[in-house]
């Protein structure tokens, strides 16, 4: 690069002609968030500020199978509202049929992770992320590489999306691109907020909104005393805390990097640490043997919709949920995973395992239950415009 | 050979680009005589083979393996002619003509058939060096840290093939050879090379690291550019690799994952260190 730099200065005069990258704040009015006092507002970058026709373009380009490769899935098709934009399997399957290794994400507040998806700390803008499903080739899920040109095609044949990509992009010639098309998506995710759960409701002093044993679970999750007499004995809210009830979030004002991952026991196949081949977490990524196992603790919000759990969907419900934290790891007694994931050395020193009585875990699922926000699964904003 | 004539201030005009922020730093061509145009040769075989994109290789790897081949790219940067002097000279690249070339990276390609390639291919490096004989060259295979993490929904050709994207971890996969369609869940063999243990900063907007850049150096101390090509051997690539043996639940092949030992062969091969190895110098490439 140091080659070229010289030109720079020869030819300052021709910079910024055509170049047409920065959409910056049109002439629409301001974007408002739909958030409560309680919640900042998202990160957004610079160059893809929120505007009313970017995220209804975003919308329609989410729920749109021209994005796949074969056009027989969208983004929606692994991300259903009624689930909190899961799609209720174990692990995904994608448009050729490949089945992902990771369980499907919900995308609720996705525009407030400190990091996306399960164990990645590379992708931490939608925009980008946007590319990999779209594109990529291990796991195939859209199935679209190479076919970014086939793609612009669908888009301009289309007899809606000429005028909705020149509405969304209103300073660029020619709007369709793949840069507008991650950007559209990515505004459209950022404003799938949901912070309207029972739970939210109570924290905002109505007293009504928690039945006594959902408090009592909420106690319980932030940090009360048990049954057995052990103060914090649950130690939920030290990685599902905050306001995303993940302590991996990022807002508008943070400052501090809160990318966090974990290993929470649930493998240890060999005395090493290690999990299932191909599923691993940041291991992967890393190569670090300490770094095996290690995920993204997901957001608690609407957990009770987003069976089953865990990067590999390999715990079905809440109450094995529990069981297995309960425990301090699961132990799998024979066949290629077996292993006791209690002993996993890398798992979170948090994790030691409690004494849970009936009535506590069933008050804990309560509390957990009122973190479904039901206007999430309703919001006709964030419905399907192809589903008549 | 004979394209003396092309100007640098030509060049300066073509290179630059939207959404290119590298600045900083001096160099050039100017002030020692004229820029003349320079081709780099390159070639892919396989053993002593030529590289047909479609045709099945025998006695590949460690337990001679035959493979249908369907995919052969990488990318090279920084690429260096060494001067009578002994000192290396930066190859302007030709971003006007070529559009295989962007900046101070260029994209070969020897594959016509992939079902996720082009029809189009490209052997050659071009661009200019000041006039004087040159004996060697050096260059690396990769795309520049910049270049590679910046968006890639805008990126020019040939950083524009979704093909070659690498999201998982940002940037660009810097080789790439295929045997199978990934489309149809047919995949027998492959190596895709990137950058992997990126970091993601959402304050700074992205990478500012990867613990394993998998940049590989290449350096020739005796290299005629009137003559010579650089030859990208498949079958020095895999030597030593089983290609008929994958490691349980990774990818087929080698995605350049640090826990895929499928790997570890192949980035020995490349002069890459795998899994905390000190490898020796690379062997994919050499020269006829």
């Amino acid at each position: 690069m140091k080659h070229l730099t010289h030109i720079l200065i020869l030819l300052p005069l021709i910079l910024g002609a055509g170049c047409g990258d920065s959409d910056t704040a049109s002439s629409s009015e301001a974007w408002v968030w739909d958030l409560p006092d309680t919640v900042p507002e998202p990160r957004v970058p610079e160059d893809n500020p929120m505007t009313a026709p970017k995220v209804e373009l975003g919308r329609f380009l989410f729920y749109d199978k021209k994005l796949s490769g074969n056009q027989t899935q969208s983004c929606g098709t692994c991300h259903l509202q009624e689930l909190a934009f899961t799609d209720g399997l174990a692990q995904a399957e994608g448009s050729t049929g490949q089945i992902h290794p990771r369980s499907s994400m919900s995308i609720a507040n996705a525009g407030y992770a400190a990091s996306l998806t399960w164990a990645n700390e590379t992708v931490v803008l939608l925009e980008r992320q946007a590319l990999v499903p779209m594109f990529g080739e291990d796991p195939v899920e859209l199935g679209m590489a190479n076919m970014e040109d086939e793609l612009l095609r669908r888009m301009r044949d289309d007899e809606r999306y000429p005028e909705m990509f020149a509405a969304a992009f209103p300073d660029q010639a020619d709007p369709i691109n793949l840069d507008s098309i991650t950007k559209a998506i990515a505004a459209f995710q950022r404003q799938v907020t949901s912070f309207k759960s029972p739970v939210d409701r109570w924290q905002q002093r109505d007293l009504t909104a928690l039945n006594e044993s959902e408090q009592r679970g909420m106690a319980l999750f932030f940090g009360g005393t048990n049954a057995a007499g052990v103060e914090d004995a649950f130690e939920c809210f030290h990685c599902h805390g905050g306001f995303l009830f993940s302590q991996s979030s990022d807002d508008a004002g943070q400052v501090f990097n809160q990318k966090f991952f974990m290993n929470n026991g649930l493998y240890n196949l060999d005395e090493d640490g290690s999990y299932p081949p191909g599923n691993e977490g940041m291991y992967e990524m890393t190569g670090d043997p300490l770094d095996k196992g290690r995920f993204k603790p997901p957001s608690l919000r609407n957990i009770a919709v987003t069976a089953p759990y865990m990067h590999d969907g390999s715990i079905a419900t809440l109450e094995e949920v529990l069981d297995h934290y309960a425990r301090g790891g699961r132990l799998i007694e024979s066949g290629p995973n077996a292993g006791d994931g209690r002993n996993n050395p890398n798992k979170s020193a948090l994790l030691n395992g409690f004494e849970m009585t009936e009535q506590e875990k069933q008050d804990l699922i309560a509390f957990l239950r009122a973190l479904t926000d039901d206007e999430l699964l309703n919001n006709p904003a964030y419905s399907d415009p192809f589903a008549e | 050979m004979n394209e003396t004539t092309i100007l640098v201030a030509t060049l300066a005009l073509v290179s630059f680009g939207c959404g290119d922020s590298s600045s900083g730093g001096t160099g050039g061509t100017g002030g020692e005589g004229s820029a003349v145009a320079v081709t780099i040769q390159f070639a892919a075989k396989v053993g002593m083979a030529d590289f047909e994109c479609g045709e099945i290789y025998d006695n590949v790897g460690a337990n001679s393996t035959s493979l249908q081949l369907d995919d052969f790219r990488f990318y090279v940067q920084d690429v260096e002619l060494k001067n009578a002097g002994g000192d290396y000279v930066p190859v302007e690249l030709d971003t006007e003509a070529n559009i295989w070339q962007i900046e101070n990276v260029a994209l070969l390609d020897f594959e016509d058939c992939s079902e996720l390639g082009n029809p189009e291919m490209n052997g050659v490096v071009t661009g200019t060096v000041p006039e004087g004989s040159y004996e060697g060259l050096r260059f690396v295979m990769g795309v520049p840290f910049d270049l590679n993490h910046d968006n890639p929904a805008v990126a020019p050709p040939p950083l524009n093939l979704t093909s070659m994207h690498w999201n998982w971890q940002g940037g660009y996969k810097f080789l790439r050879i295929d045997s199978g369609n990934i489309m149809v869940n047919q995949s027998n063999w492959r190596m895709h090379l990137g950058s992997t243990g990126c970091d993601g900063d959402a304050q700074a907007g992205g990478t500012t690291m990867c613990s394993n850049p998998n940049r590989v150096e290449v350096d020739f101390e005796t290299f005629d550019p009137e003559n010579d090509t650089v030859i990208a051997d498949f079958a020095a690539l895999v030597e030593g690799a089983p290609l008929d043996i994958n490691q349980e639940e990774t990818p087929v092949g080698c995605m350049a994952g640090p826990t895929d030992g499928d790997c570890a062969p192949l980035f020995d091969n490349l002069g890459l260190p795998f899994d905390g190895s000190e490898p020796d110098v690379q062997q994919f490439f050499s020269i006829e």
